[in-house]
């Protein structure tokens, strides 16, 4: 699995902000580093197709080596995750990890098959035993974890992390960053992100694009 | 773009046009005959005829004059009580427990409200048995003016009372707008630093700061305080009427000729409701002049301890109001022989209740039916059109996004500017020429004129205010448009989804004249039968009537603050902060 970017511009008002060049293996992290304005969120949204006025791109994005710029943000394959966890508060831990696992898996699975595949899943962060819980009540580091979880249940080709630690306090942000890098490298997931904390680049071990105005 | 995005957009151009074909046809409708050209009657040529048999009419001026000043009169105290208690409560416990008071009275339908008015200020009516000093020897009420005295001031006090609770609610949802608030608490801390009353700091910063957010609603208020029906219909002097109700009369009139008078009359109902939002306007630009000085002058406080005693004293008169009202529709909807002046009557019965019940079964069919299907046509109208909107708007420059905007705003306030008495007859009048049988039909399209404001206007700063990033992640989970639409933003918004279902509801529940005229009288509802038992037969009867009319759009609320706990929030408690009725909010 692989993100490439080619040549990949951003503009507002038709006047250029940025323009980012990589190649991300499978496996890697790729940090964008910069100040806040300069567009680092609108490159995550072009990638992801989900930009909108007054902002607009060229070049290219591959996944896999095919090229998907042009197509809806819902095929791309690419999975997000924000600094919040953003999970959805009208349904359970479990349904939330449910709501991302493709329905051709689940029909394939069959029911029970795909309750218990959530429940490992919890199991292996140590969640297994809230699954049936309110996603409120969970706290920030459990919510992160069940995020990261739900992003993975879908099977992208590659994700984008947008902070997705700047919300923690210290101790939890290390070992969340840790256990988030550590699960895309398990999986071979090529990973893009947008940080302002150079220890997340530092530790995520991968190339560091530093964008300015 | 996907299918369904494209599908939301036609809806979205699909609602404007339910709001504004209708409203302009109808107003063809109503100028045409009121220029003397009315085919269906022989008549094929314009002339200025209507007009000048209108102002042949002694009473033209006096009637105007009566729907202009009750109009404004109205407005204007409805807008400084609801400032007053605004300033004086805002960031302190008492402004929950009065929103808390004004809520229900805002969904109380405007008939209801003149009926319970007419119950206590007549000379049978509690007032007088408490005030006349009338007694056993002398039992004859007291020859006073009220309810249908000539200045109408009943319906100033009505409309009054129903239009301050709307207003003010508006601030308080205006206010709670995420950015306005955190806008608002700074600049109160601020001036209160440089010594500033809270209260002054409120009146000469907030309140001009906030004024344009609840204008376009205000103006809204306006409109509809200067050509309401049924408030004066029931509470105001029969002659002259008001122009509003004048029209209603000559249209319904036996002489069928008198149509063209009747047109030209709405022709003039809808100057005199110009010329109030004109007289609004100006007031608007002396007083911005006048007050740039006052503002400015540096005092630091503007009578502080007579503003609070002001306010106290309007949540005493509301409360004391609200509750005479209720008491004396209550008391005689169970009442059995009660002689004046009697407080209270002989003994109590619930044959009233046995009796009204079994001849509202039908209107209140009728109403529920009625309300239920226009209501969830309503809903899915505007929820399309809300995700049409974010489509639409996603890719349009700043400055064709700011002409859109303004356009659905005005749109959206289009039936509520247009006094419905200048273009429901029109309107009747294109329906019975092609379309005659489709009695129910036109009904609900004349329901939906005025339901669907409403409904967008609430759910749409919601929908707006959703963290689009929640979007964002179901794209990335591979979900299609349609299935985010459905599976992840419709459960997200279900409570502003029921406040807007219940308020769907109260809207169509209290339409006496749309429901009059698209009916042609055949359809009855619980508001219009009892609109028509106020002016007759029984003060009981009709007494039962307004609580059933109070009781069904409550309901309504109270399912929608109930419901979302059930549904859609495992295990988890009400927030008891979010549910107020934001039924509000400015600036959609």
């Amino acid at each position: 699995m692989s993100l490439t970017l080619d040549a990949l511009a951003i503009y507002k008002n038709n006047h250029l902000m940025l323009q980012v060049s990589t190649h991300i293996a499978a496996g890697m992290v790729t940090s964008v580093m910069g100040p806040s304005g300069v567009g680092k969120s609108t490159l995550l949204d072009a990638i992801s197709g989900q930009l909108s006025r007054p902002f607009s791109m060229t070049g290219q994005v591959m996944v896999n080596g095919h090229a998907v710029q042009d197509m809806p943000a819902y095929q791309r394959q690419i999975g997000m995750l924000y600094q919040d966890p953003l999970l959805f508060e009208h349904l359970t831990v479990s349904d939330n990890i449910r709501f991302a696992i493709p329905k051709m898996q689940q029909k394939r699975l069959g029911r029970e098959q795909v309750e218990s595949f959530i429940a490992e899943q919890l199991n292996t962060v140590g969640l297994a035993d809230i699954r049936h819980r309110a996603v409120q009540t969970l706290s920030g580091g459990q919510q992160a974890r069940v995020a990261l979880l739900r992003t993975l249940a879908a099977n992208p080709q590659a994700v984008l992390l947008d902070e997705p630690f700047s919300k923690l306090d210290s101790t939890l942000r290390q070992q969340t960053r840790e256990w988030v890098f550590a699960q895309l490298q398990e999986r071979s997931l090529p990973a893009l992100m947008v940080t302002h904390d150079i220890e997340d680049a530092n530790s995520a071990n991968g190339e560091i694009i530093e964008v300015s105005l | 773009m996907s299918g369904f995005h494209r599908f939301s957009i036609v809806m979205r151009m699909v609602f404007m046009c339910i709001l504004i074909i209708p409203v302009f046809a109808g107003l063809i409708g109503v100028l045409m005959p009121a220029f003397g050209f009315f085919p269906a009657l022989g008549e094929n040529q314009i002339s200025l005829q209507p007009f000048s048999q209108l102002l042949a009419n002694d009473n033209v001026l006096s009637m105007s004059w009566l729907s202009l000043s009750t109009g404004l009169i109205a407005t204007l105290l409805a807008l400084m009580g609801a400032l007053l208690l605004v300033a004086v409560f805002y960031q302190r416990a008492w402004l929950n427990r009065i929103q808390h008071l004004l809520s229900p009275l805002l969904v109380v339908p405007h008939a209801a409200a003149a009926i319970a008015f007419l119950f206590i200020l007549s000379p049978s009516g509690w007032l007088a048995r408490l005030f006349s000093g009338s007694d056993m020897n002398n039992p004859l009420p007291p020859d006073w003016a009220f309810p249908y005295d000539p200045y109408g001031l009943s319906i100033i006090l009505a409309l009054t009372l129903k239009e301050l609770p709307f207003v003010f609610l508006m601030l308080l949802s205006t206010l709670s707008q995420p950015q306005l608030e955190i806008k608002v608490k700074g600049y109160l801390k601020v001036a209160q630093s440089l010594g500033y009353s809270q209260i002054t700091a409120f009146m000469t910063i907030v309140v001009p700061m906030i004024y344009s957010h609840i204008r376009m609603p205000l103006l809204a208020v306006l409109a509809f305080a200067t050509a309401n029906v049924e408030v004066p219909l029931i509470l105001g002097p029969n002659d002259p009427p008001t122009l509003a109700v004048a029209v209603l009369r000559w249209f319904n009139h036996v002489d069928l000729s008198m149509r063209f008078q009747a047109s030209a009359a709405a022709v003039l109902q809808l100057l005199v409701t110009l010329t109030a939002l004109a007289c609004w306007w100006l007031a608007e630009q002396v007083i911005r002049k006048l007050s740039r000085h006052a503002l400015l002058s540096g005092k630091r406080t503007w009578g502080d301890d007579v503003l609070t005693l002001l306010a106290v004293a309007v949540v005493f008169v509301y409360s004391v109001i609200a509750l005479l009202l209720l008491a004396s529709v209550y008391t005689w909807s169970v009442a059995t022989y009660w002689p004046f002046p009697q407080l209270l009557p002989d003994g109590f019965t619930l044959m009233h209740w046995q009796t009204a019940l079994r001849s509202l079964a039908v209107p209140l069919a009728n109403s529920i039916i009625l309300a239920f299907s226009v209501t969830v046509f309503a809903v899915v109208l505007v929820l399309l059109a809300l995700e049409g909107e974010l489509q639409m708007t996603k890719h349009m420059s700043a400055a064709m996004g700011r002409l859109d905007r303004s356009i659905m705003h005005i749109t959206l306030y289009l039936p509520l500017l247009v006094p419905g008495v200048a273009f429901l007859f029109g309107l009747v009048w294109f329906q019975q020429m092609y379309f005659s049988h489709l009695t129910w039909v036109h009904l609900f399209v004349s329901h939906l004129i005025y339901v669907l404001p409403y409904v967008f206007i609430s759910l749409a700063v919601a929908y707006r205010r959703m963290d689009p990033r929640y979007v964002k992640v179901a794209y990335g989970l591979g979900k299609t448009p349609i299935t985010v639409f459905f599976a992840v933003k419709l459960p997200m918004l279900f409570g502003p989804i029921a406040v807007a279902f219940a308020l769907g509801l109260a809207i169509s529940f209290s339409q006496y004249l749309p429901t009059l005229l698209s009916a042609g009288g055949n359809i009855a509802t619980v508001t219009t039968e009892a609109v028509a038992a106020a002016s007759g037969s029984s003060r009981r009867l009709s007494a039962v009537y307004v609580v059933v009319q109070i009781i069904m759009p409550l309901c309504g609320f109270i399912l929608a603050w109930w419901l979302p706990n059930v549904f859609f929030k495992p295990s988890l408690k009400a927030n008891p902060k979010n549910q107020g009725i934001k039924v509000y909010e400015s600036n959609p």
